[in-house]
Order: C-alpha cells, then structure tokens, then sequence
C-alpha cells in the first residue's frame, strides 16, 4: 500500500467534497443543477470537457495499447482527437444555440417532442450506463491494486462520492471536480513525458530505437497490423471515436454549461488542444514503458507479465520517473480521473430521466424547477445504487466490452440523429424514430454476435458476427432507415416539421433571435 | 407561416452569406482532416510496410508515428483557424444581421 498515494486520495476527496458543499449552496434551479448557471468560462469548460474525454480508459488503456502494440495504437490518438474536431466544426455552436439542458433538446426542436425525447433519451441511457459500469468495475479493479482495497468496497467509495457530487453539487460540483481532475492529470501527463523524454536527452528517435530493442516483438511494433488488420476494424474504431464522441451524452451537455455559441466554440477549441496535447503524451509514455517497465523485474510477475496488466503500464512508468512519491500522486490522480467521468456520466443519464422523460414526455414540459431537481437528485440516487449493484455483479468482466458498446451506440445512435435533425430539412419523427431504433438494436445486436461478447463472455466457440466493433453497420443503418423513413413520411406533421427548419436553422446559425435584438 | 423576424432574417443577404462562409469553411477543413484520417487507416490496413519505412533513410522514426503527429498538429491547427475565423469573420456578420434585424423590427413598430 502506497501511504502517499492515500494521502492525496484523501486531501482529493476532502477538497471536492468542500467543492461539491460550496457547490450546492449555489444550485437553486433546474439551470444550475444541469448546466452550472450556464456561467462556466470557455477555458475552464475546455479543461472540464478534456476531462470528460480524458478518462481512465484513455490514460491507462491507450498507453497499455503503445505498451503492447506499438503504431496501432495510433489509430486510437487520431481519432481520439478528430473526434473534437467534427464536434467543433459541426456540432458545439449549433448545439448551445438550439438546447437547454440535454442533446435531446436539440434532436426534438422540430419534431415531435414525446417520442423523440423517449428515443434520445433511452439512447443516452443506453450510453450513459454501460460507460458508467466500465468506470466502476475498471475503479475496482485498479483500486485493488493501487489501494489494496477489496473490489467491492472501491465499488462503494466509487458510488457514494459520485452520488454525493452529482446529488448534492449537480453541474457546477461535477464541472470543478472534472476541471481539478483535468488540471492534475494533464500535470502528472507533462511530468511522465518530459521525465521519460529527459532519459533519451529530448531525442524522440532514440527513444524510438531503445523501445524497439526492448519489445518483443522488435521492429514490428513499429508498423501497423500487430492488432488490427482488417479493413471494416479499422473503419469501424474509426468511425466510432470520430462520429461516437460527439455522440456521448455527458460531452454533449458540456455545451449548455456556457453563456453561449462564442464560449462554446471556445471550450472546443481548448479541449483539442489539451487532449491533442495529451494524446501526443501517452505515445512517449507507452514506449517510456517499454523500455524502462517491460525490462525492470520489479514491475513483472513470476511469468514475465506486467503486474496489474498492461493497464498498469501508464502507472509504472511514473514511478520510473518520479519514484514512490509521484506514484502516489499518479495513482491518486488516476482514482480523481475515474470519479470525475463517473459523474459526469451519472448527471448525463440523471437529466436523461428527470428532464427527458419526466419533465417533457410525462409532464409535457410543466413541471416546476423544484420539482424536476428533486427528481434529478432522486435518479442520481437510484442511479448510484443500480450501478454499484451491477458493477459487484460484473466483477472481473472484460470492461472493454460495456466501454466499446457505449461508443458504439453514441456513433451508432446519437449522432445521425442529432446531425440529421439540425442539418438536414427533410428529416421528420418517423424517420428519427425508425433511424434511431434500428442503430440502437443494430449495435446491440452485432455487439451481442461478435467475438467479445459470443465468444469470451458466453464461452461460444464461434462469433456469428466476425468483428467486435458494429459501427460501420449500425451507423449506415441508421442513416438509411432515417432517410428512407423521412422522404417516404407524406404526412400533414412531417409537413409542419419540414416547415419549421427554416425556423430552427436560423436559431442555430445566430441563437434565439427575439433575445439578441 | 414563418415569424416576421424569421422572414427579415431569410431576405437578408448577410445571413446567406453566413451560412454559405461557415458550411465552406467547415465542411471544407472537416473533409481535409477526415480524409487523412481515413487515408491513414486505410494505409495502416493495405500499406502496412510504407507506414513503418523510417521517415528518413538512416533514421528509426517510421512513416507512421511521423504522419500520426502530424495529422495531431494539422488538427489543431485547423481548429485554430477556424475559431479564427469564426470570432473575426462570422461574429461580426451574425451582430450585422442582428443590427439590420433590430432597425427593420424599430422602422415597422413606427410605421
């Protein structure tokens, strides 16, 4: 057990929880608890955002994949990172010019608001919930081992802090939380990379060269194809952190958080920038690992294999670089991280429910602030407790599987649907809803089929569907169901919505344009 | 019926020339950076070898790790260009349209 890494776990917890009181004392109406006031500068929501994306599967599980695969891991950095870019370039503006709370928002402008509200929300559920479960029994599992703390009592401390932020603190508590996260891990990113990089006199190709000599697999690693070497994997993990990050419910809500587009605009921006900056990091700090982990028996098993896994790679490295001290701060720092996505990702699927679906599909959009947070708060809380059920459940499950089906369904789901309805006119109810319901069982079903689920979670010899990732066939599927449904809809209400685009256009090109004059 | 502001809006020609600014200049950057994106993965999949040849002769950095950083900082820099853009070339239009949308609405309240 690491004492300096429970002390700064500890002064962590202390001070959000003094973020997350002060927090609550300023969360009054439905604004403040989904959106922080909509007051959040575009630095900070920047950081905030670049703490969303930055989670613990990014830090650990790409700089595990440079442990073990080398350049294919750089398919995982550029999307990872153009992923920003389409939400810049086609979403963010439009978004905070069109929505209130959620992305939901912004899908049911124009059409019609129960059943398209119901279907967004379910796919934000559907995202929302199986990432959750990823954080949480991939929190247990690194917890174990960096706390020696038995899984389910890091299961436990993992939910009650996130039901405690999101409860009481609602968004301005998760956005601090994800801002501090944000600042310490882009600062523990900077230290691995410059310390690792120091060792090699600032040289990228002697690093390069002393990561070849010590892989086992050699030169290879250095050329693609030691993981994926198929064209539809490849297009698929493509698509799916391209289009499935501006797909992503907590993200998306990010946008609400600012005063308006400018901000908005601003916070992406930063955010490429810090995960550019990041992402670039974690390709030093996966062949840091190589050469100074992968050779140092202190960091091996019995059978040569990395303790913790590869996983553990990113966490190694740093005590190579700073010693037992900045392992604390690395593993600390690693917990912050998975608290922070976690309740962002609890806020997301709480507004799913209480604004969605209580506030508009079963309230039809009359209940009073008071009562929608209390229902919001409720979620949380019912949230927190089903998650935590399920996650000691999933024990020792392949969390990559829950992490993979939740961005298949934001590419998958969300975002034809969110793009189509604020791009294109045509688009009516009944294709939103067709498009929609064919992406969510679309994925869900070739997730279901494929290797990871058929074959390594149920023991089936055979995968029936050959690929993990069903991006590139939920996606196309969604769009043609949406199409096809839309232009085939000659009904008197996809007229009124066809109609109301020139409307909802203008709003997102210039906002609301009664307030602005 | 659309809204009287919402028609002012339509007939103004600043408004039209926003949109088509703002689709050319982000279609045409998310197009640029998307296509390398997708040419990167196809050459990782069909030119394995091209991609892990040193980027110079006597060197070890390959192609690969060469163009992935790159394509990183292309991204960032279009992104920069864009926000660019947006503040000094698209803002300044939205406010314009806004303006001649506030004294059309202030000349027909007095007629």
């Amino acid at each position: 057990m690491n004492i300096s890494a429970i002390a700064m776990f500890f002064v962590f917890v202390a001070l959000t929880l003094a973020i997350t009181w002060w927090a609550a004392l300023r969360t009054h109406t439905r604004t403040d608890f989904y959106a922080a006031g909509k007051t959040i500068g575009g630095l900070q929501n920047g950081l905030a955002i670049a703490g969303d994306f930055l989670s613990a599967a990014t830090f650990l599980g790409i700089t595990a994949l440079v442990y073990v695969a080398g350049m294919d891991a750089m398919l995982f950095v550029l999307g990872g990172t153009l992923g920003w870019a389409v939400i810049l370039l086609m979403v963010a503006e439009r978004l905070r010019n069109l929505g209130t709370y959620t992305f939901s928002d912004v899908a049911a402008f124009r059409l019609e608001r129960g059943s398209v509200r119901t279907m967004s929300a379910l796919g934000s559920l559907a995202v929302a919930i199986p990432y959750l479960l990823a954080q949480m029994v991939g929190a247990g599992a690194l917890i174990q081992i960096l706390f020696g703390l038995p899984y389910a009592i890091a299961v436990v401390i993992v939910g009650v802090l996130m039901t405690l932020y999101v409860t009481f603190g609602g968004m301005i508590a998760t956005t601090w939380v994800q801002t501090i996260k944000a600042v310490l891990l882009l600062t523990g990113g900077t230290i691995i990379g410059f310390g690792v990089m120091s060792m090699f006199q600032f040289d990228f190709a002697s690093l390069v060269g002393a990561a070849v000599d010590a892989h086992a697999k050699g030169r290879a690693i250095m050329a693609p194809g030691v993981l994926f070497t198929d064209t539809i994997t490849v297009i698929s993990i493509g698509l799916s952190f391209v289009f499935g990050t501006a797909g992503l419910p907590h993200v998306l809500m990010r946008f609400f958080t600012v005063p308006d587009a400018r901000q908005a605009r601003r916070s992406v921006a930063y955010a490429i920038g810090f995960i550019g900056y990041f992402q670039s990091l974690i390709f030093i700090m996966g062949l840091g690992a190589i050469v100074y982990v992968s050779t140092n028996p202190e960091f091996l098993t019995a059978d040569g294999s990395l303790i913790g896994g590869a996983n553990m790679a990113a966490v190694h490295i740093a005590k190579v670089v700073g010693g037992d001290f900045f392992l604390g701060f690395i593993s600390a720092v690693t917990f912050a991280t998975i608290l922070a996505v976690v309740s962002g990702l609890t806020l997301s699927a709480a507004a799913a429910v209480s604004h969605d679906l209580y506030a508009n599909v079963f309230r039809h959009g009359r209940s009073d602030d008071a009562t929608e947070v209390r229902i919001a708060r409720i979620t949380t809380l019912a949230i927190g407790l089903i998650t935590m059920s399920l996650a000691m459940l999933l024990e020792g499950e392949n969390v990559a599987v829950l992490a993979l089906i939740a961005l298949s369904i934001a590419a998958g789901v969300n975002f034809p649907v969110l793009f189509l309805s604020m791009y294109w006119s045509r688009f009516t109810t009944r294709g939103a809803l067709a498009g929609g319901y064919v992406g969510l069982a679309v994925s869900l079903i070739l997730v279901i089929l494929g290797p990871t689920v058929w074959v390594s979670l149920l023991g089936f010899e055979r995968a029936i569907f050959p690929y993990d990732y069903p991006t590139l066939f939920a996606m196309p599927a969604n769009l043609i169901f949406a199409f096809l449904f839309s232009v085939t809809d000659k009904s008197a209400r996809a007229a009124a919505e066809v109609e109301r685009f020139e409307t909802q256009w203008i709003q997102s090109e210039i906002g609301i344009v009664e307030q602005k004059v | 019926m659309l809204p009287q502001a919402d028609r002012d809006i339509l007939e103004n020609a600043d408004f039209h020339r926003l949109v088509a600014l703002r689709r050319w200049v982000s279609w045409s950057l998310l197009l640029a950076l998307l296509g390398l994106y997708l040419l990167f993965a196809l050459l990782s999949v069909h030119f394995p070898a091209f991609l892990a040849r040193p980027f110079f002769d006597d060197g070890i950095v390959p192609m690969g790790i060469f163009l992935g950083y790159a394509i990183l900082a292309l991204t960032f820099l279009f992104m920069l260009a864009y926000v660019w853009i947006a503040n000094s070339v698209l803002e300044p239009l939205e406010k314009k349209i806004v303006v001649d949308l506030a004294i059309r609405t202030t000349d027909r309240e007095h007629n």
